[in-house]
């Protein structure tokens, strides 16, 4: 699939095909996306636990959909992959290794001012950095944790963005999840082995989509001018109808919802799968 | 306790015809099983629907135990896994959609690694 068209064609899928297997390099090819995401730093705090629900035994996989107030799609989904931050990966001293990696592999210029020198002086002294380069010595030196701690959780939910996007390009199905009720995150830590110190992001679902793929249409969105402006706040970035159709064609933009039939198919998979309606 | 005659004469039940209807569309057969499970369960507990979804809507551990009841109550109709859970469905869908939340699962072998 085309970018536009894997970004056009994402949705939250609720309705998974509880029978079908998803292919294992399909998930590989998943976790290959997200490895390769942008951070600041590459500090890469995400961290991911997949598991096959079919390959659990019965406590681990009722305790898991237990903490998620076993809502449908979670049920259904034949692939869980659990999104975790790691915080310690965001300390200043880890900000100083991998930005003198970068610098050392050529992806921070000398020409901006990048040493190691430079980078050690600013986030171990705290040391003014010159101008035109960024205010490491501001942000990262003496870094409270908790800040670390927002930049691990921040990066690792956009992470997850793409992850869901190299589902979408992988021919499948998936959602976002709460991993679990806040009440109920250290039993899933203690039934996944996951360590004290590590935050808990989003559980994706990943399989095939009993609903339709399109799941009754594009999800309501904002307007564009709403978003998006120029050269100061409120003031509107033109939308230009031309890109806008297109997008169109690119299948970026596709039919809103609800499509027509969304009401039945929604009573028909209720039924399939034995919910209310 | 003294009920009225039909079970669509109380305003919980007209509600909740009326937005599963809007929605889904249900036939008249479609819904004259249902009204006799929701009546039956309602006649189980001694109690009309609007005071049943009044106290589930009032008191969390109310709609609680009547959730209970309900799983007592169809399990001892006898009539089979599917049948049972149909009709467990039938009083979910009428508290759900008067904004009582239950939690609903679905057919067990959903998750339970059913499936060759």
């Amino acid at each position: 699939m085309e970018f536009l068209e894997v970004v056009g064609s994402r949705r939250s899928i609720r309705w998974f095909k509880t029978w079908e297997k998803v292919p294992r390099d399909k998930i590989q090819r998943i976790l290959e996306v997200v490895r390769l995401t942008t951070c600041p730093g590459n500090l890469q705090p995400w961290r991911a636990i997949v598991v096959e629900r079919d390959a659990l035994d019965k406590e681990t996989r009722d305790g898991l959909l237990g903490a998620d107030n076993w809502q449908g799609a979670h049920t259904q989904a034949p692939v869980w992959i659990y999104w975790y931050a790691d915080p310690s990966v965001t300390r200043p001293e880890s900000f100083q290794e991998r930005t003198v990696e970068l610098t050392d592999v050529g992806a921070l210029p000398p020409a901006y001012g990048w040493s190691k020198e430079m980078i050690e002086a600013a986030i171990q002294r705290g040391e003014v950095v010159q101008a035109g380069g960024p205010a490491i010595n501001e942000l990262i030196h003496g870094m409270p944790a908790e800040v670390g701690a927002a930049v691990a959780y921040a990066e690792t939910v956009g992470a997850c963005a793409c992850a869901c996007l190299a589902a979408v390009n992988e021919g499948l199905g998936t959602c976002l999840h709460m991993i679990a009720a806040p009440s109920k995150q250290d039993r899933v830590k203690e039934l996944l082995g996951v360590p004290e110190h590590v935050l808990p992001v989003w559980v994706q679902l990943v399989g095939y989509p009993a609903e339709d793929p399109e799941a009754g249409g594009q999800r309501p969105r904002f307007p564009f001018e709403t978003l998006f402006f120029e050269k100061s706040w409120g003031q509107p970035f033109p939308r230009d109808e031309e890109v806008v159709s297109q997008l169109t064609k690119e299948r970026l933009l596709q039919e809103p919802m609800p499509k027509p039939g969304r009401f039945d198919e929604l009573k028909f998979l209720s039924r399939m799968y034995g919910y209310p309606e | 306790m003294t009920f009225e005659t039909r079970p669509d004469m109380y305003s919980s039940v007209q509600h909740w015809m009326e937005v599963v209807t809007a929605r889904h569309g249900l036939s008249e057969q479609d819904w004259e099983e249902r009204l006799m499970v929701l009546w039956s369960y309602c006649h189980s507990l001694g109690k009309d629907p609007d005071t049943i979804i009044q106290e589930a809507l009032d008191e969390r551990d109310s709609k609680l135990d009547y959730m209970r009841h309900l799983r007592q109550w169809s399990n001892d109709q006898a009539l089979g896994l599917h049948t049972t859970h149909e009709m467990q469905n039938v009083v979910r869908s009428f508290f759900i959609n008067n904004g009582a939340r239950v939690l609903t699962k679905p057919y067990p072998d959903v998750y339970g690694g059913g499936g060759s």
